[in-house]
């Protein structure tokens, strides 16, 4: 469970540029959230400032209760983070990758092999568990990426632009996991400018714009907020007529 | 939602980093060919070439062959010559011109007027035509100009001889040597280069490895979702920094093993400068290292911190490696006793004791640990600021 209440975040010397702008929002678990806007909009400053990996100028942001600047590192246990940059190590292993990041949380020994080998298994990386990720495709990059965010059966799983780069079966695979991972009662908060990719997953989705909320709601209820009858028309309405995906 | 059992331990973490970055290190090619070429071929190489450099000039020493000009008017000095193991060859009429040229290195000339001198009791007159400027030549002078002067005393001694008065009376002077050297302490340019090498090892063994590990983790951008996980930046660079320690000093061992086995078992020209890199000196350079070898990893991982890419780090890091590299030479020049307070500069310090090392001296406890003090302090330091500089927000920006 996420919430984020009044976060602002500038950047620039003089902080001249404000990527989140008093942003406030819940994402609830067995739910996955939706984090729509175009670029710019301050997906990505917000999700890492929900990642811990950046300090709020203002607001306060918690994940389960534990605030995401002074218990910064009981955060990072309950937190799964697909983030914006998602480099592997290339002389590892996909095997290896995982098995790294499930260290870092704390596993070990039996636990650890057994979580990983469950990983490769859901994930279907049996056949490149052992090769070095070198040589990997995008789509097995991000399914090892997934797995190592995953390692520590997190509670609230951050993704920032997961299906970029990605073909449509990966796509598809992708979708049925955060189907699955939200059945199991997690927390999802996921980013896109991809209105489909929003539709087809989400259950409530927040419009962001110049780092503000423009507006919030179940896909239903922001077609009604709009008055349009597609979803592409209705963001393009509550994001201001000058603002679409193309601005 | 079932519970995996998990253990909040700071050592586990660094642990896990440091077991990780490890295998990454002695998987990647380029760094390893990088540290393995640096380190092992080209100190044990080089100082192959300058044995043999050593060794040919004191073979030409040993078998002197000297053009003689003129030999038939001093009979006595061309046997005295020969009775010293010299081989005694015609010069060639255009002598001058081949020792200008570099072909021939000393010619002995005896003036025709020798016999005639001799006979009136007058000073005889040799040349002894030679280019000094040609560094090769000199041992050769040196030992023509010895033998001249053994033919005289000899001479003058068997003349004072024939009038009844002891040589003694001629030689009122006695110099009598006393080479204070220990074998070791001769050789002083094999030696300088171990120690040199040493240091090398020492400063540049981890290189490659950290910058890996800091400015291509960047470049990779897989440094934004580590930091996503509970290990702390000072455990990052704990974690790393150990595994740089542990190539850093693999580079070292490997490298004075070199030297070790070379000195040991390769089939060396006989130089003549006997001396010691056994068990005990190399033991004692591992020693004399050890502040650098835990140091300069934290250096470079700072520098490679502080690059937005391989490439950029690399530059940062040649004016820093210029620096040190240069220390032991300007060290070497100087040439002058060292003074005490030295031995508190790290790698002016490590340089002080690996030549005491390397003169056979054990190590005084009291400047082996004031040579580590500094450097010490210099790694706490540089980790703190590695640490500083993961947690930093820009660390994600250059991506």
């Amino acid at each position: 469970m996420i919430a984020v209440d009044d976060v602002a975040k500038a950047f620039g010397r003089r902080g001249e540029v404000h990527a989140v702008d008093g942003v406030t929002l819940a994402a609830l678990d067995g739910e996955i959230t939706g984090l729509l806007g175009p670029n710019g909009a301050g997906k990505t400053t917000l999700l890492r400032v929900l990642a811990t990996l950046m300090v709020p100028d203002r607001g306060r942001a918690t994940v389960d209760g534990h605030d995401v600047v002074r218990d910064r590192y009981a955060v990072r246990r309950h937190i799964g983070v697909l983030s914006d940059a998602r480099g592997l190590y290339p002389r590892l292993s996909a095997r290896e990758n995982i098995r790294y990041y499930g260290a870092l949380q704390g596993l070990s020994g039996d636990v650890l092999e057994a979580r990983v080998d469950e990983l490769i298994r859901a994930l279907s990386i049996a056949g490149i568990a052992d090769r070095r990720a070198q040589g990997f495709s995008q789509g097995e990059r991000m399914k090892v990426a997934i797995a190592r965010a995953l390692v520590h059966d997190p509670q609230t799983i951050l993704l920032d632009e997961p299906t970029n780069g990605l073909d449509i079966m990966s796509i598809r695979g992708l979708r049925d996991l955060l189907r699955e991972l939200r059945a199991q009662g997690k927390c999802l908060l996921f980013s896109s400018h991809v209105m489909q990719e929003v539709s087809a997953l989400c259950d409530r989705i927040v419009i962001l714009g110049r780092g503000k909320v423009a507006a919030t709601g179940t896909a239903d209820e922001l077609l009604a907020q709009s008055g349009e009858r597609s979803l592409e028309d209705a963001f393009v309405r509550l994001l201001g007529s000058g603002e679409g995906l193309a601005a | 939602m079932r519970d995996i059992a998990r253990t909040d331990s700071a050592a586990a973490r660094i642990r896990a980093v440091a077991q990780k970055e490890v295998v990454d290190i002695f998987r990647d090619r380029r760094t390893m060919l990088v540290t393995l070429v640096t380190a092992i071929a080209a100190g044990p190489v080089l100082m192959l070439l300058v044995l043999n450099l050593v060794a040919r000039q004191a073979d030409k020493v040993r078998e002197l062959s000297l053009p003689v000009a003129g030999r038939e008017h001093a009979p006595a000095l061309v046997a005295f010559l020969e009775r010293q193991q010299v081989t005694l060859v015609p010069a060639p009429a255009n002598f001058e011109e081949k020792i200008r040229t570099g072909d021939l290195d000393v010619v002995l000339e005896v003036d025709p007027g020798f016999a005639a001198d001799v006979a009136k009791g007058k000073p005889a007159t040799v040349r002894l035509v030679y280019d000094r400027s040609r560094d090769r030549a000199r041992a050769s002078i040196a030992e023509v100009e010895a033998l001249l002067r053994a033919f005289n005393r000899e001479w003058g001694r068997g003349r004072l001889l024939l009038r009844g008065v002891a040589a003694d009376v001629a030689n009122p002077l006695n110099v009598e040597p006393r080479d204070l050297a220990t074998p070791q302490s001769s050789g002083a340019l094999v030696l300088f280069l171990i120690a040199f090498y040493g240091l090398f090892a020492a400063v540049m063994g981890g290189m490659a490895a950290a910058l890996d590990t800091t400015a291509g983790e960047r470049e990779r951008a897989s440094l934004e979702p580590l930091l996503t996980t509970p290990v702390a930046p000072l455990e990052l660079a704990t974690g790393k920094w150990l595994a740089v320690v542990v190539l850093n000093a693999t580079a070292v061992v490997l490298t004075l093993s070199g030297f070790y086995l070379m000195l040991r078992f390769a089939p060396l020209p006989a130089v003549g400068i006997p001396f010691l890199f056994g068990l005990a000196e190399l033991g004692r350079f591992v020693v004399a290292l050890i502040p650098l070898i835990l140091l300069m990893p934290a250096i470079l991982l700072y520098v490679g911190s502080r690059g937005r890419s391989f490439k950029e780090a690399q530059s940062n890091l040649s004016v820093l490696l210029f620096v040190v590299s240069l220390i032991p030479i300007v060290q070497m020049f100087l040439q002058k006793k060292e003074p005490a307070w030295l031995t508190w500069i790290p790698i002016s310090g490590q340089y002080a004791l690996l030549s005491r090392a390397l003169r056979g001296e054990a190590l005084p406890l009291t400047e082996l640990l004031q040579s580590f003090a500094v450097p010490s302090l210099l790694t706490l330091g540089a980790l703190l600021a590695v640490a500083r500089l993961f947690s930093r927000e820009s660390v994600l920006a250059g991506k």
